[in-house]
């Protein structure tokens, strides 16, 4: 360093001393010099410091302005994709137009005919103490609903299961009183839930989609309807148990002796049926301040809903409804009826909502100790051996309830008064029969003429139309002398049959020019992706060029600027610019014309704005590549993509291939490993071989593991055993499955470990999160489904009763989803790469150090894995002990797929995405759900939570149902990143790409239910089959959207910062 | 046809060496079963494997799959009756329809493997075979090889063992491959619990028909194996076949899942249909216009 001064030497003589000044001089001019050339160095290397952070600066403004633009088009593609599917869903789900006219007790409908009436007048006629419209029966009605009570649980079946001979007490009574009592099964129109349920028993009419809708958000019914007839009788109801009825009739009860109790919470067997049981019977003491009294139990369902009906709490329940009822008609007097009935049944694991046999099978037991009630054959007293024996409609109650209690029929009503009720105690009055069906026919006769006149339609006439029927009915009342009684009630039946039928019919209108306009924007969506993929399919590659990086530095050291505006240019700026361009003034227009117009469509105007904008961005991007992309691929892995989406899309037009696709989808995940292993033989080394063949394996063979979990949908029966509870009547796990979780839990963290360790990637934080809190989550996790097995079976003796067990798990589970989520985004966010650096002596010259980094190659991937990681933790909890199973089989096939991915040089093939789709939609069935509405699991929303949370137990069930769909959709960066180094550019493009040949099955798919459900939509299966599917394909797209955006996109964004902060940005 | 006039010239070539004698007094050790030639060589690339040049080849190679063919349609109905008692029943027959039309037509794995020596081998065997079955066969023996006619039927009589061998080790070496077509047929998602045997003979019909020719003429030679496995070899009767018949199967399980409720739909018949019709369209394809293309 610096210039050592001659030391001064002793000396006498001057010359001496003047060398010696000459000397140090010299030594000061130099070290002068060198100080300055030093200095100089210095200001030249900062300068260049400057220049670099200024470069550096550039780049990660430029890449975050590209990815506020691709996000915006991934945002832009959402907004397409929920156009398209509420534009189709407007027309395709059935709407029925709401009347507002009321009956009128002193208006029957048979007034204004000219045939005479078939009853003489009675006393009281047209006043409700007489009778409206027929004469009165009883002055009291207690009404009791055993929410899910399915005929069979009420027959004596010769089995032992759980659920049958619990309940015995209705069918004793109708055997033994047959006067007394009478049991018959009970049909539920699907939808089979219990707020359309609740419509249909006191309305009288059958449910639409567009009820469906409103009921999610619990309007007040305000058809004409049973309580409304009772209310302007002057009738006083009173309520006890579930407060759905509260949400449909606000102010209709009697404050003082109703009891409203929390429906929701599917967990809690007792509370709402112990506040039935306690406030009833002191409400039966007081007779005299009430006339209708309706009590609601939810505990069978809930059990149901959470064991399935094969499980002791669910005998346990019955026989406590047993007693109950048993109790409750001790009490029961002359002038009252008792009447209990299920509002739906339940399906072989205790849920409900679609219209398979089970779910819509339920039972009806009327009682009253006066006698009346009688049976036209004496055949009829024993009660039908199982449901499909002289059923009845649900809406026959209505009529039923209406004139036995001397009410009005709702104006609305369709269904038909029950024979025992009005066949006299000998099952011989046929005039009072015909006298009841006859006026409940005008009833309905009356409601038709102004449907009719309402919807501006004419009623088609001719022989075999109900208009036929009725005239030949009333034909039958005015010409015979003598009259035949039972030929004139027959008619009138035949008519409301009729009727019904054409109802039925009429009601599944569906406007097909909204329809076909969905399908429209919802195809065109499709297009605009898969030109998005397969644009500039050879330039814009990912690279990893080390000297161009260098050249281009060494250009911009030498203070040649990469123009900024060149490095934040990106196609994406363009797309959503002209989808803008060509959406807002369309969309501005349309909804100043609905406003100016008030014509109140000023949804076209968005559906019309979809479109333009679409039509906008297509024009661009073919302005971008100068020539239509080339759709078609051009390898075998390509032609795999393709084969694997579009024979799925097409085979979503046959029932079969949609109850089975939980089958197809092994077949086709076998046949992507079967072809990979095979073309390992191709590969040139003999490591890549053997590693290819053995990832190949592995990844076929867990996902033939994984298929042995399965929850059967009731199409697929008797061709497939449900093994995701304990039985298939149950909905809890079997003990050996509670291992399940557990053993995830040692081999997972450690197969993850594995697949970084050959890049040598365990490092950073991955041995902390992986080795040690992502394991400790996931056998938190295990414990905490071992824990709910102890509450549910009730393997603690005491523990149970207080639900300190309940409580604390629930306690436990959040601490686990806040370690899962809050913790694991914000260590994600933090962590710096998965790298280390170390240092060793080099193997050329030992005695030279040389610096290793760690984890290099695979700087991006292993670092964006603990993403996926967090999201898997947190749905392995929300699963059941099965489910769990199948997700960490799920992360471990990713990982294989990767590595094949990898081996085989796909990083840029459409086929790496379309099997990351495969995979999810698998596990999307492994995790115990089918495409069916009654297989979510809506107990999850209780495993973190007390009761309904709003947004958190959607999100709750979200996270269940759509587990392996939301995984699979945070893994798709992992196909781009998973062994990138950090110098790796371009990764945000390929990243996008990627998600949108991902996102390409999903719309693929939705469009394809879409169009078939739309094509089917006259089919036998419609509802069964292809409407659920489609609902599915539709939520799983918009979720796959909001994952895309939210996690995959930001995610990238996340690493790519944080490994361009440490490695300088190569972007 | 696969008789064009280079391959001709190519087979003549190996016929000329071929005269050599022919070390055979122990067929029971086939070339074919010697390892592989190491890896590191740059390897002339695999060539398609032609047909015997003889009447009785040619005629056998098409009457054979109709034969095949035919047998399946009459039997169908019995199979969908009772797969597992028709399919144990058939199993025997196709193993031995297949036998015969290896020795028939199909080139022994040893000298061989496509290329030309083994073709003179082939036609050695096949000229062989007819002289000892006494017919007129004078037509397809060049002059040369029958210097001397007891020479000629020893040799011819050393090829047809040696054939036999092969053929015997072939099947050994199909059944030996059964149990892993099984799994991987479990693995697709075919039941697993049950229906054992059926998959199981689905699998050795597989064998049968699809892997056997293939051991016969291409032995256990690895880097042939690799290049089939890998669909990186020429197209012939062989390797037609092996793709027809894994294609084929694949597509077979298509109408499975359909609800038709017909009884031909039960397990494995659709596979095993679909294994045959594959099989035999891709054995007469390969053999004919596709011959010698590569994927």
């Amino acid at each position: 360093m610096a210039p050592s001064k001659s030391p001064p030497k002793p000396s006498s003589s001057a010359s001496e001393y003047k060398a010696i000044a000459a000397q140090f001089a010299e030594a000061k001019r130099r070290k002068e010099a060198q100080d300055a050339q030093t200095k100089e160095q210095q200001e030249r290397i900062s300068l260049r410091e400057k220049v670099r952070a200024s470069i550096e600066a550039s780049r990660k403004s430029a890449y975050q302005t590209r990815w506020v633009w691709t996000a915006a088009f991934w945002v832009w593609l959402l907004l397409i994709h929920v156009v398209g599917i509420a534009y189709f869903t407007s027309g395709f789900l059935l709407t029925r137009l709401v009347l507002d006219e009321r009956s009128e007790c002193a208006m029957p409908p048979t007034a204004n005919s000219t045939v005479p009436d078939l009853l003489p007048s009675w006393p009281g006629k047209g006043t409700v103490e007489g009778g409206c419209w027929h004469p009165r029966t009883f002055d009291r009605a207690v009404v009791v609903i055993i929410d899910a009570l399915r005929y069979d649980f009420t027959v004596p079946v010769d089995d032992d299961a759980a659920f049958h001979n619990a309940f015995p007490f209705l069918y004793e009574t109708a055997v033994r009183e047959p006067r007394k009592a009478f049991l018959r099964p009970f049909i539920a129109d699907p939808p089979t839930a219990t707020m359309q349920r609740l419509k249909g028993l006191t309305t009288g009419t059958l449910p639409t989609f567009v009820d469906v809708g409103n009921s999610f958000s619990g309007t007040a019914i305000d058809e004409d309807n049973l309580l409304m007839q009772f209310r302007a009788a002057g009738k006083r109801v009173v309520h006890l148990g579930d407060d759905t009825w509260e949400a449909l009739f606000p102010s209709y009860f009697e404050g003082n002796l109703s009891r409203a109790y929390d429906s929701f919470n599917v967990w809690d067997l007792h509370t709402v049926d112990n506040g039935v049981i306690e406030n009833i019977f002191p409400a039966m003491e007081r007779r005299g301040e009430w006339d209708v009294l309706i009590g609601h139990c939810l505990g069978v369902d809930h059990a149901g809903h959470r064991y399935g009906p094969n499980h002791p709490e669910m005998t346990k329940k019955l026989q406590q409804m047993d007693r109950f009822i048993r109790d409750l008609a001790a009490t029961i007097d002359d002038k009252t009826v008792l009447i209990v009935m299920g509002d739906h049944g339940m399906d072989s694991k205790g849920d409900h909502g679609g219209e398979s046999e089970d779910e819509i099978e339920a039972a009806l037991w009327m009682y009253s100790p006066k006698g009346v009630f009688g049976r036209t054959k004496p055949e009829y007293v024993t009660p039908p051996a199982n449901a499909k024996i002289r059923p009845l409609n649900q809406i026959d109650f209505v009529p039923t309830l209406a004139l036995l209690m001397g009410i009005p029929i709702p104006f609305n009503n369709l269904g038909r008064p029950i024979e025992e009720s009005f066949a006299g105690a000998k099952g011989n009055s046929w005039a009072n029969l015909a006298a009841a069906e006859r006026v409940t026919a005008a009833g309905i006769k009356r409601y038709q003429t102004a449907y009719f006149a309402a919807r501006g339609i004419a009623p088609s006439t001719g022989p075999g139309t109900p208009a036929e029927l009725w005239e030949k009915a009333e034909s039958l009342v005015s010409a015979a002398k003598k009259q035949d009684w039972a030929a004139i009630f027959d008619a009138f039946a035949a008519y409301q049959a009729k009727n019904l039928e054409v109802c039925r019919e009429l009601w599944a209108r569906f406007d097909v020019k909204n329809m076909l306009f969905g399908i429209a924007i919802t195809a065109l969506g499709v297009v605009v992706l898969l030109a998005y993929v397969s644009r500039g399919d050879d330039d814009d590659v990912v690279v990893e060029d080390e000297e161009l990086e260098l050249a281009e530095k060494s250009l911009a050291l030498q203070g040649i600027k990469p123009d900024a505006a060149a490095l934040a240019d990106v196609a994406e700026k363009r797309l959503v610019s002209s989808a803008l361009l060509g959406a807002l003034p369309v969309f501005i227009g349309g909804v100043i014309s609905a406003y100016v117009g008030k014509s109140g469509d000023w949804y076209r105007g968005s559906g019309i704005a979809a479109l333009t904008s679409i039509a906008a961005v297509l024009v661009t991007m073919y302005e971008l590549h100068e020539a239509l992309p080339r759709f078609l691929p051009k390898t075998l892995w390509g032609w795999m993509a393709v084969v694997f989406t579009v024979s799925q899309s097409i085979g979503f037009a046959s029932n079969s291939y949609t109850i089975w696709e939980d089958s197809i989808l092994l077949f086709f995940i076998a046949t992507f490993g079967f072809v990979s292993a095979l073309a390992a033989l191709r590969l040139p080394s003999l490591a890549d071989r053997s590693l290819a063949i053995y990832h190949s394996v592995v990844f076929v063979i867990l996902a033939r593991v994984a298929s042995f979990s399965k929850l059967c949908r009731e199409e697929q029966m008797p061709y497939c055993t449900s093994t995701y509870y304990a039985s298939a009547t149950s909905s809890t796990s079997a003990p050996w499955q509670l291992l399940i979780p557990f053993v995830a839990s040692v081999i997972l963290p450690s197969i993850i470990k594995a697949y970084l360790q050959p890049t040598r990637a365990y490092e950073g934080l991955a041995p902390t999160w992986i080795g040690y809190i992502f394991r400790a989550v996931l056998f938190m996790s295990a414990l905490y489904w071992l824990l709910d097995a102890a509450d549910n079976g009730a393997w603690i003796p005491g523990l149970s009763e207080t639900n300190a067990l309940k409580n604390l798990n629930v306690y436990f589970a959040q601490m686990l989803l806040g370690i899962a989520l809050v913790a694991g985004t914000t260590a994600f966010a933090w962590a710096p790469p998965c790298v280390a650096v170390r240092a060793a002596a080099s193997p050329t010259d030992p005695s030279k150090a040389q610096v290793q980094i760690f984890g290099y190659a695979n700087a991006h991937g292993a670092r964006y894995l603990l993403l996926p990681l967090n999201l898997l933790a947190a749905c392995f909890l929300l699963s059941k002990p099965m489910g769990a199973g199948a997700l960490a089989i799920m992360a471990w096939q990713v990982l294989a797929l990767l590595e094949i991915l990898d081996l085989h040089n796909l990083g840029s093939s459409s086929i790496g995405p379309i099997m990351l789709a495969v995979l999810g939609t698998f596990h999307f069935f492994k995790t115990g759900h089918q495409a069916v509405v009654s297989t979510i699991q809506w107990d999850a929303a209780f495993i973190p939570l007390f009761s309904v949370r709003y947004p958190w137990s959607p999100l709750v069930v979200a996270l269940n149902t759509f587990a392996g769909q939301i995984l699979a959709a945070a893994c798709v960066p992992l196909l781009v990143l998973w062994k990138a180094g950090p110098k790796r550019k371009g990764l945000l493009d390929a990243v996008s790409k990627a998600l949108g040949a991902f996102v390409a099955y999903f719309a693929t798919e939705g469009l394809a239910t879409m169009m078939w459900a739309g094509h089917l939509r006259r089919h036998l299966m419609l509802y069964r089959v292809f409407c659920p599917r489609f609902m599915t394909a539709a939520v799983v797209l918009l979720v796959v959207d909001l994952v895309g955006v939210g996690v995959a996109l930001t995610g990238t964004r996340c690493n790519t910062m944080s490994i361009g902060e440490v490695f300088g940005w190569a972007e | 046809m696969p008789s064009t006039p280079a391959k001709g010239a190519a087979a003549t070539a190996a016929l000329s060496k071929s005269n050599k004698p022919t070390p055979s007094p122990q067929p029971a050790q086939p070339p074919s079963l010697s390892p592989p030639p190491s890896d590191e060589k740059p390897q002339p690339p695999l060539r398609p494997v032609q047909t015997k040049p003889t009447q009785l080849a040619r005629t056998a190679r098409h009457a054979l799959p109709a034969l095949q063919a035919a047998l399946f349609l009459a039997r169908f109905r019995a199979l969908v009756a009772d797969p597992v008692a028709e399919m144990s029943m058939t199993l025997p027959v196709t193993a031995a329809l297949q036998v015969t039309y290896a020795l028939a037509c199909l080139p022994v794995a040893g000298s061989s493997g496509g290329k030309g020596g083994d073709e003179a081998a082939a036609a050695g065997a096949g000229a062989g075979k007819k002289t000892a079955t006494a017919t007129a066969t004078a037509t397809a023996m060049p002059a040369r090889l029958g210097s001397g006619k007891r020479k000629a039927a020893a040799a011819a009589d050393g090829g047809m063992r040696k054939g036999a061998t092969t053929a015997v080790l072939s099947l050994l070496l199909s059944a030996l491959v059964t149990p892993f077509l099984y799994i991987t047929m479990i693995l697709f998602g075919a039941p697993f619990l049950t229906h054992g045997s059926h998959t199981l003979l689905c699998a050795a019909h597989m064998a049968v028909l699809a892997l056997f020719p293939l051991f016969f003429v291409r032995g256990v030679d690895g880097r042939a194996w690799a290049a089939l496995g890998g669909f990186a070899a020429p197209l012939d009767d062989t390797f037609g076949g092996l793709v027809g018949a894994v294609v084929g199967a694949w597509l077979g399980a298509v109408p499975i899942p359909l609800d038709w409720d017909r009884d031909w739909q039960r397990w494995p018949v659709t596979i095993l249909a679909g294994l045959y019709a594959g099989y035999l369209l891709g054995r007469v394809v390969g053999g004919t216009v596709a011959w010698g293309k590569k994927f």
